[in-house]
């Protein structure tokens, strides 16, 4: 660890601190992450071993941020590992942020949307095509190089194979915002389209510059939902009444999407909705979105 | 998380044809080795420890175990050759394998049982140097992730034939990875792309079990998009030398204008003459082959 001079704490991970730091040698920027994954008598933990190299091989995409290496030092006795990552600049949070405070507020350009958009599908679809879940996605977890337009996915993995966190490692309220309706109204099963319906409420917070869901409830998030595309019902999704949270709501009429997104075009709109689809089976896939025709208008060759 | 040695992806579907492409895309980027030149016995030292200690798990862990061991000697040279670096090497690797295919094996009761004293900290040191040297790329994609994919060009769909099929195709890799007496041509495998070996594997496994689907599986083989036709015969050589008649006398077939090589050369060149020959050089091949094979399936004589 000697190698990296610590800069400043850029954020705290769903787990953990995360440091920005300067190889000495190289003077290359990473991002350090610290995990928990601590050594014992019988050597590396097989936890550990298994997640980080299914981190190693989703990291080869362009799309992901790259697990550089991984270091280990020896703490009163105790060896911890580091994750090193490449350091990107911004993410999508903070640059929406800008677009909307400061000195200049302006919408995000419609080519940067589509093209962010695309970038975060691909990189979707690589990690379930590897039967991986993100099940965290929300714009500080996406890692933007405004200079490039490169948009990559962060935060992947470790302990997630198991549950979704509702406090973090350091008691930081995970955001409820982008969390699918049926993780909120507690289905065991979990699929791919929790990640798209990620990706939906993304794609109208680029539009909007803000969100467009924010609960600060599992209640509260739900309500923001039903109260824009209607209180689901059996017939929409079977099933859903039998879920282990369901309970009697105040039955809204679905709101057209178009208001809540004024600016978006007909191909964006109906890309949306198909995101945003209640029944998990009918949301549309990663993939599938990337042949969308909203993304026709895009290059598709230079990703 | 898990890890499966034939589902490094953890969620493999070869019906799937995004799954599929992941597989060979996950295949290139772990990278092979244009030469190999560590030294064959240190290699063949340290694979005879790894099998004497894993007689009785589950085979694919020494299998993977030997991959790491491979994968590490090529990337890290071992200056000497000291007796206890080999069995360190050994049973770390043996260790990080039974890690990662979540097999209960406990390092202390089997230094126990054979003499050595390697204490955690030294383990866990020579643990840490190997993932390094492998930048933690454990989930190693291996010809057996590769079997159910190029069986399904396999007719007809039987289950019985597709399990023996697969079942002599992966003797096959295991016999190839470790045959004691050619050191000297088997880490050379390692400069093949794993998918090739398996390719390989199974068509040597048709050629042996069903020599009348072995000529529309080579060919059904040869022309899937991911298969070069070139490195497969080259492989297909090479793993006659391993496997077929190198190392185990049993196997040889003596015949030198027809052994395997030249089956496999021929058919890939002259496919079309013999579609157009059609029943009788299909009985040929079998008349041909009845001397040295030594269990013809009924199904071909009746």
């Amino acid at each position: 660890m000697e190698k990296y001079e610590k800069l400043e704490k850029v954020g705290e991970g769903t787990y953990g601190k995360v440091y920005k730091a300067q190889d000495k040698a190289t003077g290359q920027l990473v991002a350090l992450k610290k995990t928990r994954l601590e050594m014992d008598e019988e050597g590396i933990p097989p936890t550990a071993l298994r997640e980080v190299s299914l981190l190693q091989m989703l990291s080869q995409s362009v799309y992901i941020v790259r697990l550089l290496c991984v270091e280990h030092i020896d703490k009163n006795g105790k060896p911890l590992l580091y994750l090193v990552f490449e350091y990107l600049d911004t993410d999508l949070k903070k640059f929406i942020d800008s677009h909307r405070r400061g000195p200049n507020p302006r919408p995000l350009q419609p080519s940067v949307i589509q093209s962010f958009l695309y970038q975060l599908c691909k990189g979707v679809a690589h990690c379930h095509s590897h039967g991986v879940l993100h099940r965290d996605l929300k714009p500080q977890n996406l890692l933007v190089d405004k200079e490039k337009g490169i948009l990559k996915i962060a935060d992947l993995g470790l302990g997630r194979a198991f549950t979704v966190p509702l406090k973090s490692y350091t008691h930081e309220i995970v955001t409820l915002w982008y969390r699918a309706p049926e993780v909120l109204l507690g289905t065991t099963h979990y699929s791919t389209a929790v990640d798209m319906w990620s990706v939906g409420c993304i794609f109208a917070e680029m539009v909007r510059r803000q969100a467009l869901f924010p609960g600060d409830s599992e209640l509260q998030q739900l309500l923001h939902i039903f109260r824009l595309l209607g209180t689901p019902t059996e017939e929409q999704w079977p099933g859903v009444s039998s879920l282990k949270d369901w309970h009697e709501y105040p039955q809204w009429k679905p709101q057209s999407l178009a208001r809540a997104v004024p600016s978006m075009d007909q191909h964006g709109l109906d890309l949306l909705s198909k995101m945003l689809q209640y029944d998990p089976a009918n949301r549309i896939s990663a993939k599938a979105a990337m042949n969308h025709p909203y993304f026709d208008s895009l290059d598709r060759s230079q990703f | 998380m898990d890890f499966d040695l034939e589902n490094p992806l953890t969620s493999y579907d070869e019906r799937r044809p995004d799954s599929v492409s992941s597989l060979f895309v996950a295949e290139s980027e772990q990278s092979l080795f244009d030469s190999c030149d560590f030294s064959p016995s240190m290699r063949q030292d340290a694979v005879a420890l790894i099998f004497q200690f894993a007689s009785d798990i589950d085979p694919f862990v020494p299998y993977l175990a030997v991959n790491y061991l491979d994968r590490f000697l090529a990337r890290q040279p071992v200056q000497g050759e000291k007796p206890w670096m080999v069995r360190l090497l050994s049973i770390s690797c043996l260790s990080l394998a039974s890690k990662m295919m979540m097999i209960d094996f406990s390092i202390a009761d089997f230094q126990r049982e054979k003499g050595f004293i390697f204490d955690a900290q030294t383990i866990r040191r020579m643990e840490l140097l190997i993932l390094g040297a492998l930048e933690w790329r454990m989930r190693a994609v291996t010809p057996f992730c590769f079997l159910s994919f190029f069986l399904t060009f396999f007719s007809p769909n039987d289950p019985p034939l597709i399990a023996s099929l697969k079942a002599r195709a992966s003797e096959i890799l295991f016999k190839a990875q470790t045959g004691s007496k050619c050191d000297e041509t088997e880490h050379k495998l390692m400069m093949y792309k794993p998918s090739i070996i398996a390719a390989t594997a199974l068509l040597s496994a048709s050629h042996e079990l069903f020599p009348i689907q072995f000529p529309s599986f080579r060919d059904a083989i040869s022309s899937c998009v991911y298969v070069n036709k070139e490195k497969l015969l080259m492989c297909w050589n090479l793993i006659q030398v391993l496997v077929i008649d190198g190392c185990d006398s049993a196997f040889v077939m003596d015949r030198s204008t027809d052994t395997p090589a030249t089956v496999l050369d021929r058919h890939c060149s002259s496919s079309e003459s013999e579609k157009t020959d059609g029943r009788d050089s299909k009985k040929r091949r079998i008349d041909d082959y009845r001397g040295d094979t030594f269990h013809l399936p009924q199904l071909i004589q009746s």
